[in-house]
């Protein structure tokens, strides 16, 4: 069962209320860019990041989405003080860790982890893996040699992997396993809060469900928050709780995952949505791809952002930025036009006639539980 | 949902791995370079014991002698002393000026390597220019100013030695340590919060051991032959301390009527930085945890 399901209404409502567990504001990351061997001059600025804001609760999956070097990853780093911001407010738990260095950071970092793309890059090649998983605990002065042994069995017993494991090093498993090893080893300080930086592009498609499934599982096990960023939107409507979407360093809109999905009110995010392949040729024609490329972070459009690719760009959209406006509650756009933008026009149900719909749906549950054994 | 977690995996131990020793083993080039290691460091270290007569007995009836005479096998040198002799003490002072030069310069070469690498920001620029610097005085004019400040002497070498290695470790440390940093495994281990320190010794340095390793064992060839020949300028071991490269210059003067004198030492030489090297190389792939069986 995964949090999603087992949560009911009231209680999520209860959740709401409660004060957020991380909250960015404003937050920006500007690179310089220098030219010149040996008296460097800055020539420009890269905006990867450029005033994000979100919150996220407790036990809650917020998936960051969008096109490869929007600022994704650049936001995670932030979020995780691994790189430093130019502007911007980080409050984790309440507490303002914008500032926050030395031991003070040190200690933090136990409450926040992160599980990487690419899992052949994220285990030292030198420790086995049952160094590598104790080691967070052992940095943090967690138990005493035979108690972080006995927890780095179970914790392998939990992400599925068997105890002799420990001993080998990380070069002796597959992708997915490694990934798996990872997620342990994040999880061995028992954080509140994982940010999971695209954690199953990197895998077949036949293990992505696997580890997808280990994190929801993780998640209803531990009350664990997810800042998920991910490409895919077939495994963020799996996964996440609410989405955010960025485009170009900014988020565009964020929403519920369920409003986002069926009334996204903004063209970029229905742009995205378009382009998931649905099974249904009847669809064929009737979508058209979003054209150009991402302006360079370096020198964004003027206005919005999205103008340059826009198919409902108007001449307020090439001069003034648009605010995010709340649509519904909760439901952030940040375009002119949120409110009169026609109805989507796509059937994200897939353009199935019911029966197929239900077919497809007896095939699905039919097939986890032997996906999920493999 | 339970069985994505509860997945058993079969519980086949696996035979337990070969220790250091029988993966370094396994490459008979290596075993032949560890073999004639082992032998040319217990020569050097039993040399007394081992040393037919004195190294500083000569005989002038003797000189140059050649190889296969009546009780000198590989002959006498110029004065008339055993050349098996001169070999085995001069081994001694070889293989302990090249291990100091090469552990003291390398790893403060490489301390510094790191700390440029990790600190880019801040000490990049300030060490690497120092290191640039250092590599623009040739090793034998460090030599010459060591022995002017401490006088002549294996001391003085040594240091010039490790002065000389210190930039060249340094900036092979830092190329391989920028590579890592790179790496997703440096980034995990920072967002695990531990302290600086045990990021560069426990994560950082491990990764960049082979190429350190490697650059070693070269160095180990270059500063025997380097310390050869700053003995040769009479910077170094003074005669009569047999030294090979000491031994292999003074040599050079009879070099068409007695050969044997200046070529023996020149072999050994040969020999010691080919064997290093040879395990060098196969110690670093034996280390390679990826590359075990």
């Amino acid at each position: 069962m995964s949090a999603a399901e087992i949560l009911t209404a009231p209680e999520r409502a209860g959740h709401e209320g409660a004060s957020p567990l991380l909250e960015v504001e404003d937050l920006a990351k500007h690179w310089p860019v220098r030219r010149g061997l040996i008296l460097a001059r800055q020539v420009g600025t890269v905006r990867a990041v450029d005033g994000v804001s979100f919150h996220l609760r407790r036990g809650e999956t917020l998936a960051l989405v969008g096109e490869s070097g929007c600022g994704k990853s650049t936001t995670a780093r932030l979020v995780l003080r691994l790189i430093e911001p130019s502007r911007g407010a980080l409050r984790f738990d309440g507490e303002d860790i914008t500032a926050l260095s030395g031991a003070s950071l040190r200690r933090m970092r136990r409450r926040m982890q992160i599980i990487f793309q690419d899992p052949y890059a994220s285990l030292n090649p030198r420790l086995t893996v049952g160094e590598a998983i104790a080691e967070p605990m052992l940095v943090h002065g967690i138990g005493d040699a035979a108690s972080r042994a006995a927890r780095v069995r179970e914790l392998l017993g939990l992400v599925g992997l068997a105890s002799f494991h420990a001993e080998r090093y990380p070069h002796e498993f597959s992708g997915g396993q490694r990934q798996r090893i990872g997620i342990a080893r994040a999880l061995s300080v028992q954080p509140e809060l994982i940010v999971c930086d695209e954690p199953v592009s990197a895998l077949d498609v036949s293990i992505q469900a696997q580890v997808v499934n280990l994190l929801k599982d993780l998640q209803a096990r531990f009350g664990l928050a997810y800042l998920f960023i991910a490409h895919d939107l077939a495994v963020v409507k799996h996964m996440a709780d609410r989405v955010a979407v960025m485009y170009l360093g900014r988020i565009v809109e964020i929403a519920d995952k369920r409003a986002l999905f069926a009334d996204p009110r903004h063209p970029y995010t229905r742009a995205l949505l378009s382009a998931i392949p649905h099974p249904d040729p009847a669809r064929r024609g009737r979508v058209k791809p979003l054209g150009g490329d991402v302006p360079s972070p370096m020198n964004p459009p003027p206005g919005c952002r999205f103008h340059t690719r826009c198919p409902h760009a108007a001449a307020i959209c090439r001069e003034r930025e648009p605010p995010a406006v709340e649509v519904a509650p909760g439901h952030r756009s940040a375009c002119h036009f949120a409110r009169e933008l026609p109805p989507a026009g796509l059937d994200f149900s897939g353009g199935l006639t019911p029966a197929a719909a239900r077919r497809l749906a007896l095939f699905a549950s039919a097939g986890r539980p032997a996906a999920a054994s493999v | 949902m339970s069985a994505t977690t509860a997945q058993p995996a079969a519980e086949v131990r696996p035979p337990r791995r070969a220790g250091l020793l029988r993966r370094l083993l396994r490459d008979p080039g290596a075993a032949v370079a560890l073999v004639f290691a082992v032998l040319i460091v217990l020569a050097a270290v039993f040399a007394p014991l081992l040393a037919p007569t004195d190294p500083y007995d000569n005989d002038l009836s003797l000189a140059m002698q050649p190889p296969g005479s009546p009780g000198l096998p590989l002959g006498a040198d110029s004065q008339g002393r055993d050349m098996i002799t001169r070999l085995l003490y001069g081994l001694r002072v070889s293989l302990l000026m090249g291990v100091a030069a090469v552990a003291f310069g390398g790893s403060i070469g490489a301390l510094l390597g790191f700390l440029a690498a990790f600190y880019q920001r801040w000490l990049d620029g300030p060490i690497m220019r120092l290191m640039d610097m250092m590599l623009s005085f040739p090793a034998i004019l460090v030599g010459l100013a060591i022995a002017a400040i401490f006088g002549p002497g294996i001391f003085s070498v040594v240091l010039a030695l490790s002065i000389a290695t210190v930039p060249l470790m340094a900036r092979i440390a830092r190329s391989s340590a920028l590579v890592v940093m790179r790496l997703d495994y440096i980034e995990a281990a920072r967002a695990t919060g531990m302290t600086d320190f045990r990021l560069i010794w426990r994560h950082l340095a491990p990764n960049c051991l082979s190429a350190i390793f490697v650059f070693g064992t070269l160095r180990f060839g270059q500063v025997i032959l380097l310390g050869s020949a700053l003995s040769f300028l009479g910077l170094g071991a003074q005669p009569p301390t047999p030294e090979l490269g000491a031994m292999a210059s003074e040599g050079r003067n009879f070099l068409f009527f007695a050969p044997h004198i200046a070529v023996i030492p020149c072999v050994v030489i040969f020999a010691i930085v080919l064997a290093f090297n040879v395990l060098g190389d196969a110690l670093r792939d034996a280390l390679d945890p990826r590359l075990r069986v």
